[in-house]
């Protein structure tokens, strides 16, 4: 990890992908939305500390607030921020390490998009409402086996990150100067 | 500018999801929906009472445990999909800001009390546990069917157990924690299954319709005490209609199959003792009044033009009928005539015709099909 935020370039690329993982992630859950036509402001739930952790998917939580920008709403769930946020600091760094392995292509062997491939279960795990609504744009039939997929949809796309996340740190060479 | 939605990323991404799933073998996907101890609004479940529930006869294509075998998990938990228990109405001339008068709201009338459920706010929650005219109720929902129905729910209220059967929504009760499928309302589970709950009609209407028809009418607004992305629907949309409730797939499979429509038809389904029908709705919408027997009793379905929906008759003096012209179904002759239907010569509204009326439901031709595969179909 010091690795990928020990440098400005690598470190730019972490925070980076790391906010764009988390946007694409509660867009995904159906946390984060296009909404427009609707005032800005902040609608807080009754009881927000009781409903922080009611469970609305395999591991997806109710949001507590609804905050409107006027251009997009976000429902507020401070444990699915907390999840996306794990994983998508997982895939920045992974991108970063990555983006490291392209800069020094003889100290790796290994071809970049590894970490952004093991990301994509984890942005899958998303679901909403009565059934996993992802499988609707997919067009896949919720079968007894998909769905158990589903489940493990997160912890199988954090396992890979930190998989991928250990192959790479081995790969690299900090002290071998960039190659332009 | 191209715009790229969530669907359109999800389906993208989609491969590399079906390649993961293909890797892992089955498990019991019902293990992880939990138990049913915590329901939202805090209720301890200590009641003994259930809902109150009527001796009636209904058609049943399968027993109860092989109900209870087909049963699978959506994905929520318990009361993950959680049902509004403190629902907040507004007047019809101050409608909630997102109501098109084109979008679809369930409507009910009872004992004068006239409230509408929109759509909209019922596809985030499934059930409403309110009380009508001071009777305790609920009103129901399943979006993957297409179905909205009422119950009588006594003392206990319903959750959404997060289970489906058919496709379709299976409720608990929070006294007992018993399952009962929507559609067949029937209990499936516990000691000596098959109680009936009592239901009043729903009709699936849309806002412009109801409001029309019932100008004194109440409407639900979307401060349920949650936060949902209230005018989004997750599966598509009714106004116009998309996504999942255009096409032609299924999420989840029935429990059988038929062909002889489109499995997204919808049609106007009754079952009774006499047996199961299903009305294909345009069908109704086009011929107004069609007769039909079943389990060899007289029947007539009519058509309800300002609220575009349907009602089913039987052979059988009207509850609230003196008596001092009675009709009988089996010889009465019925037309149409601007709006009302025209029995032997007198005329009356669709919705009060001199008959024994039935309770039926909009449903998906698959859903119907699928729990009821005796069914007669007029298409």
């Amino acid at each position: 990890m010091r690795l990928a935020i020990g440098r400005r370039d690598s470190a730019a690329v972490v925070a980076a992908v790391t906010v764009g993982y988390l946007l694409a992630y509660l867009w995904a859950t159906g946390d984060l939305s296009l909404r427009t036509g609707v005032a800005p402001g902040v609608l807080v739930i009754d009881d927000p500390l009781g409903r922080l952790f009611a469970r609305t998917g395999p591991a997806s939580f109710g949001a507590i607030a609804t905050v409107d920008t006027g251009i997009v709403r976000l429902l507020l769930s401070p444990v699915n921020v907390a999840i996306g946020a794990i994983v998508a600091g997982l895939v920045g760094i992974n991108l970063g390490m990555t983006y490291l392995a392209v800069r020094r292509p003889t100290a790796c062997g290994i071809g970049a998009g590894s970490g952004l491939l093991a990301s994509v279960p984890a942005l899958l795990s998303g679901t909403v409402c009565c059934g996993p609504v992802v499988l609707l744009a997919i067009g896949v039939q919720a079968t007894a086996v998909v769905l158990t997929a589903f489940v493990w949809l997160l912890p199988i796309g954090v396992a890979l990150l930190l998989a991928s996340l250990a192959y790479v740190a081995t790969k690299i060479d900090p002290g071998r100067p960039i190659e332009s | 500018m191209v715009q790229i939605d969530r669907r359109s990323l999800l389906g993208a991404l989609g491969v590399g999801m079906s390649s993961v799933s293909g890797c892992l073998g089955s498990s019991d996907v019902g293990a992880e929906s939990g138990s049913i101890t915590d329901s939202s609004d805090g209720s301890t479940g200590s009641a003994v009472e259930g809902p109150p529930t009527v001796g009636r006869s209904l058609p049943a294509a399968y027993t109860a445990a092989e109900l209870e075998a087909a049963t699978r998990s959506g994905g929520p938990p318990p009361d993950g999909i959680p049902a509004i228990e403190d629902p907040q109405f507004a007047e019809a001339t101050d409608p909630p800001a997102l109501l098109d008068g084109g979008d679809p709201v369930f409507g009910v009338v009872l004992d004068g009390e006239a409230k509408a459920y929109p759509q909209s706010v019922l596809v985030w929650h499934e059930i409403v546990n309110d009380a009508i005219a001071g009777t305790p109720v609920s009103v129901t929902y399943c979006p993957l069917t297409g179905t909205a129905q009422g119950f009588y729910r006594g003392e206990t209220t319903f959750g959404v157990s997060g289970q489906l059967i058919n496709a379709n929504l299976v409720m608990f009760d929070r006294a007992t924690e018993e399952w009962w499928p929507q559609m067949l309302a029937t209990r499936i589970t516990g000691d000596d299954p098959g109680d009936h709950l009592e239901e009043f009609r729903v009709v699936w209407t849309t806002w412009e319709r109801w409001r029309s028809a019932h100008p004194e009418t109440v409407v639900l607004t979307d401060d349920t005490g949650f936060a949902r992305n209230y005018g989004s629907d997750p599966y598509g949309g009714y106004n116009p209609r998309s996504g999942y409730y255009a096409g032609g797939s299924f999420l989840f499979p029935p429990l059988t199959e038929d062909n002889r429509l489109a499995p997204k038809t919808v049609v106007i389904g009754m079952r009774s003792a006499n047996g199961a029908v299903a009305v294909r709705k345009e069908t109704l919408r086009e011929e107004r009044v069609i007769e039909f027997d079943l389990g060899g009793v007289r029947h007539a379905a009519v058509y309800d033009e300002p609220l575009d929906t349907g009602y089913v008759y039987r052979s059988g003096d009207a509850p609230e009928s003196d008596g001092t012209d009675s009709v009988d179904l089996e010889t009465a002759t019925l037309s149409w005539e601007d709006g009302d239907v025209v029995v032997d010569g007198a005329v009356h509204a669709p919705d009060s015709l001199p008959f024994e009326r039935e309770i039926v439901f909009d449903a998906m031709w698959f859903a119907w099909y699928g729990y009821y595969p005796m069914t007669d179909l007029h298409r």
